[in-house]
């Protein structure tokens, strides 16, 4: 605020009126991007929130109790747990190497990462059961050491891990592009080690890309369903995430406690949004006012 | 440079945090089991033993009132914690579960063709329908038509599907293999009731005319017509209307037509898990558990035709459900593997049917 | 910003192989990680695919029901993709650069497509735009009918990749520097100028790589679209739920080989966008 202002008493007199355009079409943008997020993501989601809450606020303190839900919210928990961290050192690995080199095939790399999005989780899943399963590649050695993968927890985060795979990675490559290498150049110029390059100059550079891809993944991997319902094999207090929990209530008929644990869900991911203001505030951002 | 030690320094705390997180799940994790066993150690010095149950969907609402009595009497009579360890799901998928792995002690499936791919996998012996009472059906259901509050268009019988103006709902059978036993209903409605394939074609081609959403399974068709009021009339199965009435309260009058096909749900023990589980004894006497009066009053009570004639008799379920005059079976119609290779497979009736349209 | 001519970067290149060698720690784990996790489950899932003969991968793969299903499925998600390109740059911007009020809560729901399980999503959605839903209800006397038909589909996949366009812009615009386009502005640019000529060429990248990812997460989506479609053959059936149903019918090697046709179909159309970028970027340097 306080640097628009300084800019604001520079400006001639003669762009006073582009300053008030520039408001309306401010409030016309806010409008629109609004109107949008409405129509395509808020109303559904007040609708789950209603339906959520259709039997009262006891009813939904009541469905949060059962047994069943609280397994599986603490089981989606330590697969977040697992799976974002792999994947954020997995994504960072990536993206250092992609974006900072040029070389033949670089648009396939970036491809064949994204690759797990388009994979439809069905066939995600499928493809796991193709390796580890009882008749998969790995079957009948995992089957002799007597240690499971599919149907316990290894195949879950196995599967989450891939359908998330892509988001740190394909955040953080385009901030590092647009960041450019001069920055670290002069650091290496100066002497700094690598270590201390990525550290104190790429990393906070890339702060924002690599924060939304941490967020993106964490949602994916607790939202996930499709992959990991092929994977888990679904037993209620042993490999039942919160998504399956939903499922099963809504197949039971319970669709209020289908909703319920789907609000928990949506509350869950969105937590990291409170890390993203603690990232905010502590680094005193004033590119954003 | 300041915002970076401060972003260095919240890094370093977030990572604290993050470890702390994750030893606390951890932590909680690796209690829960030992909160069960120390709960069992209570009850006696007795040992666990557990049991891997996969059955479809609908079943759940039976099973979660009959575990805990068999827990209960195996508790009495054998001096052991039972632990049994349900997975409830799409038959179709349950079933591929079990043959990739998931190592089920039972199964209780919604049709034999399933149950047959098992054993076909070479997890269950062959014979598994002999082992126990009533071909091994543990359960029953009928087909219904739901219709709009004061049935509008007056339905009263599989015929009337085809009529226009019908605007029919159901699962696509490609998607639900449960959905096969609808179109079944309708196949059988011509042929058990004298007429030609020809003709039963030519209905169900008809009746397939008339659907604006084939939908992914059987809960979702319910979904779909009461939820989002498509439609004026749904075939469903009897159980799930009964559940979905129990359950959400969403009461719609239905048909039972009087020329029907049984929903025949078997279940059977899974030979080659048991026997590295060492779970036979208990397995077993589970399974028949499920067909005591005592089992199949709870089957009764969600909406499952009870195979027990004790228990059919008793008033309170002779007048939920009501008798169908014509009942055929798989077997009347030279069961699954031809009902499978006629009806289901790439090129066959249903998908010649769909191309017609 | 251009600073770096061809000329240098000539004299660079020994120095990029040799900075290669000193991080290869972060291609080894890329490579080994990818490898694991990517590779070989998609080699076991080719090999699956082809245990019946290519005649039969054919037969399967082309057959008339299918070819519609690649239509709708990969024309659907293309258009669900472009949509948000255009209305999710705006979000990101108005999110970026504005201040307004419950813009925090606004932020935080632009994740929720991810967190709500897929099928939470699809029946909100078929309930919130079927004719007797909160949206559809207005638009059933429009003629418009949304739930169970092809638009259906088209509004879960916009409503499943619209986070993908607003997280990938906003980092880059966080980046950005205001400075830049303020003097742009000062020096007498117009509006549209600033926007066409300053703002929107860095942030390109992000937005081609944000459709990319949501396209792609539409091509695959599943659990929600399959609720507010009819799944009619020719109409609006998907191709992902092509793949369910040989499942169903435990055809595993006709189920690999539909998902092996989409996943060919979708790296095609990813690399051709991340070549139209690398282009766009190459343009950007000169």
């Amino acid at each position: 605020m306080t640097i628009s202002n300084a800019s604001n008493s520079e400006l001639s007199q003669a762009q006073e009126p582009a300053r008030h355009q520039e408001g309306k079409i401010k409030y016309i943008l806010i409008g629109i991007a609004l109107l949008y997020l409405a129509l395509v993501l808020l109303i559904p989601a007040v609708n789950v929130f209603v339906q959520a809450f259709q039997g009262g606020v006891g009813a939904f303190l009541q469905a949060l109790q059962t047994p069943d839900f609280i397994h599986a919210a603490q089981l989606t928990l330590i697969i977040a747990a697992i799976v974002v961290p792999v994947n954020t050192i997995f994504g960072l690995c990536a993206a250092w190497a992609i974006a900072r080199h040029q070389f033949p095939g670089r648009a396939l790399a970036i491809s064949i990462i994204d690759l797990p999005f388009s994979i439809s989780p069905v066939v995600a899943g499928l493809m796991i059961v193709l390796l580890y399963g009882r008749n998969g590649w790995l079957g009948p050695i995992l089957e002799a050491a007597n240690f499971r993968v599919i149907f316990a927890l290894p195949g879950m985060i196995i599967a989450t891990a891939f359908v998330t795979l892509p988001f740190v990675a394909r955040e953080v490559i385009p901030v590092l592009e647009e960041v450019g290498t001069d920055q670290e150049e002069a650091a290496r110029t100066l002497g700094a080690k690598d270590w201390e390059i990525f550290w104190r100059v790429t990393l906070p550079n890339i702060r924002w890309g690599l924060l939304y891809g941490v967020i993106l993944t964490n949602a994916r991997a607790m939202g996930e369903f499709g992959a990991v319902a092929v994977v888990s094999g679904n037993i209620a207090r042993r490999t039942q995430t919160l998504p399956l929990f939903v499922e099963e209530s809504y197949k039971q008929y319970h669709t209020q406690s289908a909703f319920a644990a789907a609000v928990i869900l949506g509350c869950l991911a969105v937590v990291t949004l409170v890390l993203k203001e603690i990232v905010e505030r502590k680094t005193r951002i004033k590119d954003v006012e | 440079m300041k915002p970076w030690r401060w972003l260095k320094n919240t890094t370093r705390r977030f990572t604290a945090l993050f470890l702390a997180g994750i030893s606390l799940s951890v932590a909680i994790a690796a209690c829960t089991p030992n909160a069960n066993t120390s709960g069992t150690g209570q009850q006696g010095q007795a040992s666990t033993v557990d049991l891997t149950l996969v059955s479809f969907a609908v079943t759940k609402a039976a099973h979660d009132r009959i575990i805990p009595k068999f827990v209960e009497k195996w508790q009495q009579e054998h001096n052991q914690t039972v632990r049994i360890n349900a997975s409830y799901g799409g038959s179709g998928s349950q079933t591929r579960a079990v043959i990739d792995g998931l190592e089920a002690d039972i199964v209780q499936l919604a049709l034999a063709l399933d149950t047959e791919r098992i054993e076909q996998a070479g997890l269950i012996e062959p014979g598994w329908e002999q082992e126990y009472p009533n071909n091994s059906i543990v359960s029953q259901s009928v087909p219904v038509i739901v219709t709009r509050a004061g049935n509008p268009q007056n339905i009263q019988n599989w015929q009337d599907l085809a009529r226009d103006g019908v605007q029919l709902i159901t699962a696509d059978p490609k998607t639900s293999g449960v959905a096969r036993w609808n179109f079944l209903a309708l196949w059988g409605s011509v042929t058990e009731n004298g007429g030609t394939e020809q003709q039963a074609q030519e209905f169900v081609r008809q009746v397939y005319q008339n659907v604006p959403i084939l939908t992914r399974d059987a809960r979702e068709a319910t979904d779909v017509f009461y939820q989002q009021g498509q439609g004026n009339v749904l075939i469903n199965y009897e159980n799930e209307i009964i559940l979905a009435a129990q359950q959400g309260g969403q009461q719609l009058p239905y048909v039972i037509p009087d020329v029907n096909i049984s929903i025949d749900n078997p279940v059977a023990i899974v030979d080659r898990n048991v026997d590295r589980h060492g779970t036979r004894e208990v397995a077993q006497a589970f399974v028949e558990y499920l067909f005591t009066p005592e089992a199949q009053a709870e089957f009764a009570a969600v909406g499952f035709r009870p195979v027990d004639a004790s228990v059919a008799q008793r008033k309170e379920v002779a007048d939920k459900y009501a008798p169908v005059n014509t009942l055929f079976t798989v077997q009347d119609l030279g069961g699954w593997d031809t009902i499978q290779q006629q009806f289901f497979e790439d090129g066959a009736v249903f998908d010649q049917i769909r191309a017609g349209n | 910003m251009a600073v770096s001519s061809s000329p240098e970067i000539r004299v660079r290149r020994p120095n990029v192989w040799q900075q290669l060698n000193q991080v290869s720690w972060a291609w080894r784990i890329t490579v080994v990680y990818l490898s694991i996790m990517l590779l070989i489950p998609t080699a076991a899932m080719l090999l699956r695919a082809s245990t019946d003969g290519p005649v039969r991968f054919w037969q399967v793969a082309t057959s008339p029901i299918a070819l519609s299903a690649y239509e709708v499925t990969f024309v659907t998600a293309f258009i669900a993709s472009a949509i948000n390109g255009v209305f999710g740059t705006l979000l990101a911007w108005v999110l970026v650069r504005y201040d307004f009020p419950f813009k925090r809560i606004v932020d935080a729901i632009v994740d929720l497509p991810f967190a709500l399980p897929t099928a939470v999503a699809g029946l909100t959605l078929a309930t919130v735009y079927s004719d007797n839903g909160w949206i559809g209800s207005l638009l059933a006397p429009l003629g418009i009918k949304i739930a169970f038909t092809r638009l259906g589909v088209g509004v879960a996949m916009t409503f499943i990749s619209l986070p993908f366009v607003v997280r990938t812009v906003q980092p880059v615009l966080q980046e950005m520097e205001k400075d830049v386009e303020e003097s742009a502005w000062s020096l007498g640019a117009s509006q549209f100028q600033t926007f066409w000529r300053v703002i929107l060429p860095p942030l390109m990248p992000a937005i081609l790589t944000g459709v990319a990812l949501g396209f792609s997460r539409a091509v695959g989506e599943y659990g929600s679209t399959v609720l507010v479609a009819a799944n009619m053959p020719f109409q609006d059936l998907i191709a992902p739920v092509l793949v369910f149903q040989r499942l169903e019918q435990y055809d595993y090697s006709g189920a690999t080989a539909i998902g092996t046709v989409m996943l060919a179909i979708s790296l095609g159309i990813l690399l051709g966008i991340n070549l139209l970028q690398a282009w766009g970027r190459r343009y950007d340097y000169k």
